[in-house]
């Protein structure tokens, strides 16, 4: 079967129905067995109105980014569709209404913008919802019937997906819905002419696990609370709300606590509390609560204390564009802070390492009774992919503390030093467990104690504690050829998708491109790194901020000149950027 | 002109892009929009019937690339459907729902098939083509068939049967010679073509007309009027065209078979003028209106209107040229003497 690779965007206006049309469109392309990866756009949600995007690339191939250039077009709007014209592709489709309920001014309507070469299927959308359901809410469905006529889909099938997604709601609703998508479909079969040559029947091979739709913040919701998460504070934020509101409904139903605090500083502090009561806490935010939140990650790692901060990195600085995507808080996640601040800092690369990295935080958090740091970016957050049923936390994840053995218990020494700079933790309440601990630095016993001996040997067990992790945390990822590297990519977070792609298309082309990218990006696994290093003539650092700051931070690691591929436009990077990028490198 | 004026030309044939190249040499301010139904780009409709067998691809129908509009900065509006003129507001309304002002046009629609009145009933079952779009599926349709009957009314007819004997195909011809479009053919025509389809092995039908279509399966069976039985998978109706001009009825400019205008491409309406297959054109001596068709004459045409738009005087002469040739038969064309 010929490969299948196809990008579909419905555009419209807040209220449309834009964003439950992708993802019944996703649901039901998911279950045809397509790999999907999806990215809705919202209005700013700061504001409320206007434009909405679901755009969504399907694919028979395994897929890493959600594609620059869209296939197929679904115009809700004419308005707001408009712009969307700008990455349709030469040949792209634009399906619109066709019957609005009045004229279009000249260039206002999507069509009059189409470039030649491009197709347009015109479907009377608010007629023929009026017609299924008396009103036109169910535009959005008849333009997905259109969809399934034109591309050759199980309209069946579909319709089931329909019915499931409204199963909850009043028969009504589900009638309308499923009415006005019956009446697109007839209207298209018998009215349009097919011209393109598009069509996306059925995807690959039936897979035996189970998969899931989810998206960046719901994978680190649902990791969260199978790493048996207690207590959530936090304070509303874009991107990171969604991972608050969900906690707010599953939280409670697991005995847990979500807490809206007055601001990020009390949030952080909320889950300094419960950290220190031995609850696994976390708390998420972006750049500008990240912020705020500096002077308690430090409180975390001198008094010891395990916490999960997520931060979903939108546009900076300050309060920067809410809704666009960037990678630019790394600095802040690795460096943030006064004073030395040893912590580790997770880069989820997917939606399925949000929910891996978010596990490991825990895990780690826990047992080397420190800050986690998760850095997610606004793509991240909502970029929504059907996954394989997460493998959920082992029994050792779950319960990492090293509590203080009988023996130590006799004289508890909190600060005790150890080869691997963990001392065992007693939760408040164990008997004889009892200690001391505050931000100021301390001696073994907790006591508050200034002399620059014990400054340099706390210290120096702050950092041991990072370095002895190394080998319990996941290797870096290293994909493509192992050898006699053209050039190799270092990656990390959501831009390591485009170097993946770009990387298999190079390959394809006959060059040697091999990417390293780690799920951990702080402490640095030097051995994996200068090995890659060392098999590659040339390093390319793509990433999403304007400064070059991961390029920065790993020259010092590995002394020698980097190619950087900096972007901050807003939107995620794309394999074509990575690909033409690596052309360039080997051309030169 | 200036650089408010709007120059439409609604069609994208030779006719309109010829006007387009003649205004934008002359006038480098003004815009210039081509609006026209078609997707696909400026393409060859006579090399149509060897697309539809198989016998060249897509690439060589086309004449002019999207990039040369771009260079010259003229906009390319495809697949739009002008609904509706008001010459007095100069306002097109668009199927997709958009108005569009302009200061001058011209019309440049060209025709599109016709049917005989007496095989509308049959209508289902008869396939046509004038157009790119038509031929899309047909080709495929065409590359599955065995048994192909064509319903032959207009000069094309030949040539495309002769394109799917090339490709193989059992090919029956009936002869609607009493409604032949757009000329009457002689007996001695009618000879020499039958004579030359049947040394082509085509099965030819020549006194005969449609009596009933039956449709079993994917399968159809013409009965004819002298008891023929003729068994088809596709059945190919070609019978000459009707200009596009529907979507003027109403909106006051004069119109007849085709859009009427002067010997200078004028329509009743001063900035507006038509061109090509769709323009009825008065000729002073004959005192009567003419109609063309072909390719050559819709470029002159194409030009003369843009030239007049501009301000110029030129009168359009009924060409001399012999624009279609059937195996040593030429017939000039410039007069359409039948609908
Ligand atoms: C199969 C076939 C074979 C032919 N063979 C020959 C031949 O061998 N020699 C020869 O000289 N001629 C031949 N012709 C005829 C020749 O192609 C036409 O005479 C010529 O194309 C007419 O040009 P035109 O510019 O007037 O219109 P056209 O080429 O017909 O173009 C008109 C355009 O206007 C568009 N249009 C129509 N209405 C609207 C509307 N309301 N809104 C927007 N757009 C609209 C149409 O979509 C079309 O693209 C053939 C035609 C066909 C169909």
């Amino acid at each position: 079967m010929s490969n299948t690779d196809i990008v579909l965007e419905i555009c419209g206006s807040a209220g449309e129905g834009t964003i439950s049309s992708g993802e019944i469109f996703n649901r039901y392309i998911s279950s045809i067995d397509f790999e999907i990866m999806s990215f809705d756009t919202y209005p700013s949600e700061i504001r409320g109105f206007g434009k909405c995007v679901a755009h969504s690339r399907f694919s028979t191939q395994k897929i890493f980014t959600p594609g620059k250039y869209t296939d197929i077009l679904i115009a809700l709007n004419d308005a707001h569709s408009i712009s969307q014209l700008g990455h349709l592709k030469d040949t792209g489709v634009v399906i619109y209404d066709s019957k609005p309920p009045k004229y279009h001014e000249e260039d206002k309507s999507i069509v009059g913008w189409m470039e030649p070469g491009m197709i347009s299927y015109g479907i009377p959308f608010n007629d023929l919802a009026q017609k299924a359901a008396g009103n036109s809410r169910g535009r959005n469905m008849v333009a997905l019937g259109a969809v399934c006529a034109l591309f050759g889909v199980d309209h069946e099938e579909f319709k089931n997906t329909i019915i499931q997604r409204y199963a909850k709601k009043k028969q009504i609703v589900i009638d309308n819905n499923v009415n006005s998508f019956v009446e697109g479909y007839n209207w298209a079969n018998d009215n349009l002419t097919k011209i393109d040559s598009i069509s996306f029947k059925k995807g690959k091979n039936k897979n035996e696990k189970e998969s899931i739709i989810i998206n960046g913040n719901q994978a680190v919701a649902k990791a969260a609370i199978d790493s048996e998460l207690h207590l959530y504070a936090g304070y509303p934020i874009t991107p990171a709300t969604k991972i608050m509101e969900i906690l707010s409904h599953e939280l409670p139903k697991k005995n847990g606590i979500m807490l809206q605090t007055e601001d990020e500083i009390s949030a952080i502090g909320n889950v300094l509390g419960a950290g220190f009561a031995g609850k696994r806490s976390m708390t998420a935010t972006s750049g500008p609560g990240f912020a705020l939140m500096t002077e308690f990650m430090g409180l975390s790692v001198m008094a010891q204390i395990p916490a999960v901060i997520v931060n979903s990195q939108r546009g900076g600085p300050s309060t920067g564009l809410p809704t666009k995507t960037e990678q630019s808080d790394f600095n802040a996640a690795v460096n943030g802070g006064t004073g030395d601040l040893p912590r580790f800092v997770i880069a989820p690369a997917s939606v399925e390492e949000c929910y891996d990295g978010t596990t490991l935080a825990f895990y780690l958090a826990e047992k080397y009774q420190t800050l986690v740091v998760i850095l997610l970016d606004f793509f991240l957050s909502n970029s929504i992919r059907n996954i394989d049923e997460p493998t959920p936390p082992t029994e050792k994840m779950l319960n990492s503390n090293i509590a203080p053995n009988e023996k130590e218990l006799k004289d508890y020494v909190r600060f005790k030093e150890t080869k691997t700079g963990v001392s065992p933790r007693s939760i408040p309440g164990t008997p004889n467990g009892m200690y001391t601990t505050t931000g100021l630095e301390n001696n073994e016993r907790g006591k508050p104690q200034y002399d620059g001996k014990l400054h340099t040997k706390m210290s120096d067990m702050r950092y041991r504690k990072l370095n002895s992790a190394l080998n319990d945390v996941p290797k870096p990822k290293w994909t493509g050829p192992k050898k006699d590297i053209d050039v190799g990519i270092l990656s990390w977070g959501s831009s390591a998708g485009a170097a993946y792609e770009a990387a298999t298309i190079a390959n394809k082309n006959g060059h040697r491109v091999a990417v390293l990218s780690s799920l951990v990006v702080f402490p640095v696994n030097e051995v994996d790194l200068t090995k890659f290093c060392n098999e590659s003539k040339q390093i390319l650092i793509p990433e999403l901020n304007y400064s070059g700051q991961y390029a920065n931070f790993i020259a010092s690691y590995i002394n020698r000149p980097v190619e950087r591929l900096n972007m901050v436009s807003g939107l995620p990077m794309a394999s074509e950027d990575v690909l033409s990028k690596i052309d360039e490198m080997i051309a030169s | 002109m200036s650089a408010k004026d709007h120059f439409i030309i609604i069609g994208n044939g030779p006719a309109g892009n010829n006007a387009a190249e003649v205004l934008r040499e002359n006038d480098k301010k003004a815009r210039i929009s081509i609006i026209s139904t078609e997707s696909f780009s400026f393409y060859y409709r006579h090399r149509l019937k060897d697309f539809i067998s198989g016998r060249i691809p897509a690439e060589d129908l086309v004449v002019k690339h999207y990039s040369e509009y771009k260079d010259k900065n003229i906009r390319l509006r495809l697949g739009q459907f002008v609904e509706k003129i008001d010459p007095e507001k100069k306002i097109l309304y668009l199927k997709h729902m958009e108005k569009i002002n302009y200061t001058k046009l011209i019309i440049a629609t060209g025709g599109s098939p016709r049917i005989l009145p007496s095989l509308t009933i049959f209508q289902d079952y008869l396939t046509m083509f004038s157009t790119y779009s038509d031929t899309v599926g047909l080709r495929h349709r065409i590359e599955k068939a065995k048994e192909i009957v064509v319903l032959g009314g207009d000069l094309t007819s030949f040539s495309f049967v002769k394109s799917l004997v090339k490709a193989c195909k059992k090919v029956s011809f009936l002869l609607f010679n009493d409604a032949f479009w757009p000329i009457s053919l002689t007996s001695e025509m009618i000879l020499k073509i039958e004579e030359n389809l049947k040394s082509h092995n085509v099965a030819t039908f020549f006194n005969d007309s449609v009596e009933m279509i039956k449709k079993s399966k994917s399968k159809y069976t013409i009965e004819t009027k002298q008891n023929n039985k003729i068994k088809s998978d596709i059945i190919i109706s070609l019978m000459g065209m009707i200009p596009n001009i529907r979507f003027i009825l109403g909106s006051s400019i004069d119109t007849d078979r085709g859009v009427l205008v002067d010997a200078y491409l004028r329509t009743n309406f001063k900035d507006i003028y038509a061109a090509g297959d769709c323009a009825q054109i008065y000729n002073p001596i004959l005192k009567n209106y003419w109609v063309s068709i072909g390719w050559m004459n819709a470029e002159e045409q194409g030009k003369i209107a843009a030239l007049n738009l501009l301000g110029d005087s030129k009168i359009i002469e009924p060409p001399k040229e012999e624009i279609f040739e059937y195996e040593g038969i030429k017939v000039n064309t410039s007069w359409w003497k039948k609908f």
